[in-house]
């Protein structure tokens, strides 16, 4: 503890000495990991809308022909497993859902001369188990045919799991060319301070005292640059958020605060994490000196 | 505490700089090497110091023998070692009582207790007055006395001095060979180089240790080697 002035100040010196090198080590980790902020920002919000349509699977069951008692068929539905819910929805109501979705423009129904909707059932269930349930409602004597919305369900899964390997894959570029970055930052110094280093060594100096302020830089340079990648997340996402929640209420989002945690946690744990790992791999390079 | 049994050192073009080296100094001692340049008093002080290493022979100080596959023990011995360089080795940027610090602040002295050795070293070398200018601006001969002091300041068991007056006047060359004798009173081992020998008549060293064209013979003085 009684060196924690002279480190800080050390590293400082390290930083000035090369300054505008290290100004723009700063801006472009800063900027690389809003890259990874921004990704971890898009996955976050895909996950929670994957996870909300498979909580709320809806498939519809038609029947061949109006049955004169529902009730025998939704319960053989309810008795089947993987099915949570079943509910009739009759032509009228299925008529002013439609409306309510049409909005100004169901005037559209008006031109048919009768209710073109029929009744069906709304069955709710869970994802996992589609297909079972599929197979054991098409069996259901009086059902005609079943629409699913796999498709619609599948496609955003799909988009989800790219932007997890599109996550993954930025999460790696990131480390990569954050501990690159780094550790030539740190090379740079040790080779401008290499005289001084020398002679700490002559004089017995230990590694890890000759090391540290390099360490110090590392951590600063990086820990910066989340600092920077975390307040332009902020800003981005409040705006997106006052934007996305005025002109699409449908879309779920998860809260604000909840994901704005997690990604600061991510962005400044992990910039801290690359900043001293890669300060550490450029240390390593003084060891392959000479060791006088 | 410096035990040397036929010790050579060979560079890597075929020079040879030490020749079948024979030493037992003792712990307190007081010794001067001398010789003309290039006879091998840098090379020995190297030896010693673990820069280099011994190509045949073995070499021990203060108990550690210095091998090459011992660089992180040899590392740890030079904490106990008050080096005094040709070149100074100074850090440059920093002043000369930072300097003076610096070959404390990963040794277990307080820091309050290092600047006050620092202060001491510097009035012992005559540079009170330069504590606070930076070591770029001294002259060759000041730079000479804060690595003195640097080297003094932590009181050390082993103190290498690889011609600590070369750039000093007469005067200030025996103020200095006076201030590394005095070491010798604190049980601390002094080995200093110097071609400058008629500096040394007076003084009170145990052996003088004669190098010529990389071999050592030992000139008894005080009856100690």
């Amino acid at each position: 503890m009684k060196n924690i002035g002279y480190f800080l100040r050390e590293a400082g010196k390290i930083i000035r000495y090369n300054s505008v090198s290290n100004i723009f080590s700063f801006l472009g980790t800063g900027l690389i990991l809003f890259l990874l902020g921004l990704v971890v920002a898009v996955w976050g919000i895909s996950s929670q809308l994957v996870v909300l349509l498979q909580q709320e699977a809806e498939i519809s069951a038609y029947f061949d022909k109006l049955p004169e008692n529902p009730e025998d068929i939704i319960n053989s539905i309810k008795s089947i497993d993987g099915v949570w819910n079943v509910s009739y929805v009759g032509a009228e109501e299925a008529r002013s859902r439609m409306e309510n979705i049409l909005g100004d423009e169901s005037y559209i129904l008006d031109l048919f001369e009768k209710n073109p909707f029929e009744p069906y059932l709304e069955i709710r269930i869970h994802l996992d188990k589609i297909d079972p349930v599929l197979q054991s409602i098409r069996n259901i004597k009086g059902i005609d045919y079943v629409r699913d919305n796999r498709e619609v369900l599948e496609q955003i899964k799909g988009i989800s799991r790219a932007l997890e390997i599109l996550g993954y894959l930025v999460i790696a570029a990131v480390s990569i060319t954050t501990l690159v970055i780094i550790s030539h930052m740190i090379r740079q110094g040790i080779y401008h301070n290499r005289e001084q280093i020398k002679t700490l060594r002559l004089l017995g100096a230990p590694d890890r005292f000759i090391g540290f302020p390099f360490v110090l830089v590392g951590f600063l340079l990086t820990f910066g640059g989340g600092l920077l990648a975390s307040a332009l997340i902020t800003v981005l996402i409040n705006r997106g958020y006052a934007q996305l929640g005025g002109a699409m209420p449908f879309i779920p989002l998860p809260p604000k605060d909840r994901l704005l945690l997690g990604i600061v946690t991510l962005l400044l744990s992990g910039s801290a994490a690359l900043g001293i790992l890669g300060s550490l791999f450029g240390l390593s390079s003084i060891n392959k000196e000479n060791q006088g | 505490m410096i035990k040397a049994r036929n010790v050579s050192l060979v560079y890597r073009d075929g020079t040879v700089a030490l020749d079948d080296v024979n030493l037992d100094l003792h712990a307190g001692g007081l010794y001067y090497v001398i010789g003309p340049s290039g006879s091998g008093k840098t090379s020995l002080m190297k030896l010693l110091i673990g820069i280099e290493f011994p190509t045949t022979g073995f070499l021990e100080v203060m108990g550690q023998p210095m091998r090459k596959r011992e660089t992180a023990k040899i590392r740890k011995l030079r904490r106990d070692i008050g080096p005094v360089f040709q070149e100074f080795k100074l850090i440059s940027g920093r002043t000369a009582i930072e300097n003076v610090i610096m070959g404390m602040r990963f040794l277990d002295i307080p820091m309050n207790k290092a600047k006050e050795l620092a202060k001491n070293a510097l009035v012992r070398v005559g540079l009170e007055h330069k504590a606070f200018t930076l070591v770029d601006r001294l002259s060759y001969g000041e730079a000479q006395r804060v690595a003195i002091a640097r080297a003094v300041a932590r009181r050390p068991a082993l103190i290498l001095a690889d011609e600590p007056t070369g750039n000093l006047d007469h005067d200030n060359a025996v103020k200095i060979f006076r201030l590394l004798e005095s070491f010798k009173d604190r049980n601390t081992t002094v080995l200093i180089t110097t071609h400058a020998t008629h500096l040394i008549g007076g003084c009170n060293a145990d052996a003088l240790l004669c190098v010529e064209k990389g071999k050592i013979s030992i000139e008894r003085r005080g009856g100690r080697t």
